[in-house]
């Protein structure tokens, strides 16, 4: 892979706050044009992340290269950050905001005059232009807010948790906005706990828990590293074999089903036959692909279990 | 560059574009005009001269009063009044009535009556008096005069009747110029000459100069009170821009907009950009109360002699001017860097406002040696006062009013401060850097100590 197809790569880096390990020798790169998945329990150190890719505070050991780059200050004009808490200024015209983050980001009056009213135009904002922040609704100012982080033309864009407190309107129509900046071959790093909407929107993801990388690569891989033994089983009687942990690693009992992890090596064909032959009554059996909800919760569930058994 | 200049336009446009800061810089000139040009106008505004007759059996009294109200002597009166005002700065109420009607009373037109001269019995009187009245009513006259005719006498009565009693200008006028005319003419009577008797009575002069460090004498009158308004002035810029700089932080923080700007621009550039737009915003203001106060004090100039004003105020030249801005940037400095400090260390407003005590403590205690200071600008205590950091931008300036010291020891208080600020910039901007970062609690001050030590 060469350096043009690769926007961040963060090499081995490590970050202390005092005896505190936030971020501990990570490494991970971010390919262009992708929309990347950041996910990771809250304060498994995601934040602490993406303020070093930003460059807001740098790391303690390790480097990182943005765009085939050491990160710097002058490359921080290519990156749009939304952070999860963010905010604008209260009694300050949107307009006025919007012209100061853009200077802020390099940009000239000119061009920041033509894009901020394309992008209030298109959010539907245009009447707001001169209203102060304590004027507009929250979800308005989410798209203010948004609006910042996209009006330098960013060629990466960093998101973090954009749809807390949207509407499912607006979600859906930043969902729009997003994959647009995909075909614009921008990349963008999503961070996010809401694994329905990585799994929808996300081509690569990175789990992180406790500071440390849990599992990576891109959703396909990481699904079939993962879920090629899973049976979803609807059962009565049988119960001896579903116990047997030569056959079973695990079984998870929802509402109307059963998910069976099947061990390495075990053909769920012959599960089916021997539940048959003991006389059970199957009435759903389905090989199904492990979503990244659930992928999720294991991987960080035996994260701690690994760390109770230490 | 170009950031640290958007950082500069956009606190600058922040702070001079609120009410607060326009109403501030405008409200103090118009206030400043208004208590000194506006009574001026309204007194000058010169109404028809007052018609008079008199009645004046003596024949003696009349001629002194004319003379007494021709407009060379009115208007030599109202020049000693103009004086007298300005040298005076407290007068009471009464004094200050006294000064306007002087400074402003209107002309006197005397109607010649016909009837008047020549001896007139106690019957003719009350037909005069009855004429007189009617031609009052009529608005042929304004008023009327009745000398008695034993002005000696000690229940003599002066009979002063007039439409316009309520003008209590013209009253007071004519009545002062009556008392003067009647004691004249009893000095006359009595053969005493009445410029021997000025000449005696006459109050020393007692001439009260300082006398600088080359030996040259200086007013001391007013020195005191333009000390004390230029310390004054400086103390309460720097207390309210400090602390707009200290709200500004923390609205940052607060509102998390911090970690959008650190991700487009350095800590250092954001948190200089602020301080430098902040300041010239302060700026802005001084100037424009400097020059409406130039302003102010030539219209008042113009309506009086320039000697009298030169005279009570002390000489501000334009270097003064200069200095008072260079100490105000410098003292501006010093406290917006503590304020910027103490405002990223807290996480709201209000606890701001507890932690802002201290700088403020720093502040009056050198608002107080300003006093000092004035009373004896060469004493030690005033030198140390003068050059220590913290205390230098408020003492320094009213020490150059009140007694210009020698030019290195301006030289060094600059030097002295200016390092001063290098290092509190230098240590509010580590703090900044990661509080501003700190959600959550206020930073205790071993946390901030360990920040400012943090690579």
């Amino acid at each position: 892979m060469t350096n043009s197809d690769v926007t961040l790569r963060v090499n081995n880096v490590t970050k202390r706050f005092g005896d505190f390990t936030a971020v501990e020798d990570l490494s991970f790169k971010v390919r262009s044009g992708r929309v990347f998945g950041f996910l990771g329990p809250n304060g498994a150190g995601k934040t602490t992340t993406i303020r070093m890719i930003v460059g807001i505070t740098a790391p303690d050991q390790g480097t990182i290269e943005l765009f085939g780059k050491k990160m710097s200050s002058s490359l921080q004009d290519r990156i749009g950050y939304l952070p999860e808490e963010r905010g604008l200024y209260k009694k300050m015209r949107i307009a006025d905001q919007l012209r100061y983050f853009a200077a802020l980001k390099g940009m000239s009056a000119r061009d920041a005059e033509k894009r901020m009213d394309f992008w209030l135009d298109r959010m539907g904002l245009s009447d707001w232009k001169k209203k102060k922040t304590t004027d507009l609704s929250k979800g308005m100012q989410q798209k203010v807010q948004f609006i910042s982080t996209v009006l330098h033309d960013p060629d990466l864009l960093i998101l973090d948790e954009p749809f807390s407190g949207l509407d499912p309107i607006n979600v859906e129509f930043l969902m729009e906005v997003i994959s647009e900046f995909k075909t614009q071959d921008k990349t963008i790093i999503f961070s996010t706990h809401l694994m329905e909407t990585a799994e929808k929107l996300c081509s690569d993801i990175l789990v992180i828990n406790k500071s440390r990388k849990v599992i990576g690569g891109s959703l396909r891989e990481v699904k079939e590293s993962y879920g090629r033994n899973l049976i979803a089983l609807r059962v009565t009687g049988g119960d001896h074999i579903l116990a047997d942990d030569t056959v079973v690693a695990k079984s998870t009992v929802h509402a109307d089903e059963t998910i069976v992890h099947l061990t390495n090596g075990t053909d769920p064909q012959a599960l089916l036959r021997r539940l048959v032959e003991a006389g059970a009554n199957v009435s759903k059996f389905e090989k199904v692909e492990a979503s990244l909800n659930d992928i999720f919760i294991d991987k960080i569930r035996g994260n701690a279990v690994s760390e109770v058994q230490q | 560059m170009k950031k640290f200049l958007a950082v500069v336009k956009h606190e600058y446009r922040k702070v001079v574009l609120k009410w607060s800061f326009l109403i501030g810089t405008l409200l103090l000139p118009l206030l400043a005009a208004c208590f000194a040009v506006v009574p001026a106008l309204i007194f000058s505004i010169k109404g028809e001269p007052t018609r008079i007759v008199i009645v004046d059996p003596t024949g003696k009294i009349e001629p002194r009063l004319k003379a007494n109200l021709s407009a060379e002597k009115m208007e030599a009166r109202a020049r000693k009044a103009a004086e007298k005002s300005l040298k005076d700065l407290s007068p009471s109420q009464e004094e200050q009535l006294k000064r306007g009607t002087e400074q402003f009373a209107t002309g006197f037109e005397f109607i010649p009556y016909e009837r008047a001269s020549g001896n007139i019995s106690g019957s003719d009187f009350e037909a005069l008096r009855r004429d007189l009245a009617d031609k009052v009513a009529l608005g042929e006259i304004d008023a009327y005069l009745f000398v008695p005719v034993e002005i000696a006498a000690p229940d003599a009565v002066f009979e002063f009747r007039s439409r316009k009693s309520g003008d209590f200008v013209v009253n007071e006028t004519f009545e002062v110029a009556l008392n003067d005319a009647v004691r004249s003419e009893r000095l006359a009577d009595a053969n005493i000459s009445e410029e021997r008797l000025e000449e005696l009575g006459r109050p020393v002069s007692f001439d009260s100069k300082g006398i600088d460090e080359r030996g040259e004498e200086r007013d001391g009158g007013g020195t005191f009170i333009a000390s004390f308004i230029i310390g004054l002035m400086i103390y309460i810029t720097l207390a309210i821009y400090g602390q707009a700089i200290m709200g500004a932080v923390v609205e940052e923080k607060e509102t998390r907009i911090a970690e959008i700007l650190f991700s487009s621009a350095t800590p250092f550039t954001l948190m200089m950009g602020k301080l430098v737009g902040v300041g010239l915003a302060g700026l802005t203001q001084l100037g424009i109360w400097v020059a409406s106060a130039a302003a102010i004090i030539s219209v008042v100039a113009l309506q009086t002699d320039l000697t009298a004003i030169t005279g009570a105020i002390p000489t501000i030249t334009p270097l003064m001017i200069l200095y008072f801005l260079i100490f105000f940037l410098l003292g501006f400095f010093i406290y917006a860097s503590i304020f910027a400090l103490v405002g990223s260390m807290v996480t709201t407003v209000q606890e701001g406002g507890q932690f802002a005590f201290p700088p403020i403590m720093l502040m009056l205690v050198g608002f107080y040696f300003s006093f000092a200071v004035v009373r004896d600008p060469d004493s030690s205590l005033s030198f140390w006062v003068s050059i220590a950091p913290f205390f230098a931008p408020i003492t320094m300036p009213v020490r150059i009013l009140s007694q210009t010291p020698p030019f290195w020891q301006i030289a060094l208080a600059f030097v002295l401060n200016a390092i001063a600020i290098a290092g509190l910039v230098w240590l509010a901007s580590r703090v900044y850097r990661i509080g501003m970062l700190m959600y959550g609690k206020r930073a205790t001050l071993p946390e901030v100590w360990k920040w400012i030590r943090q690579v």
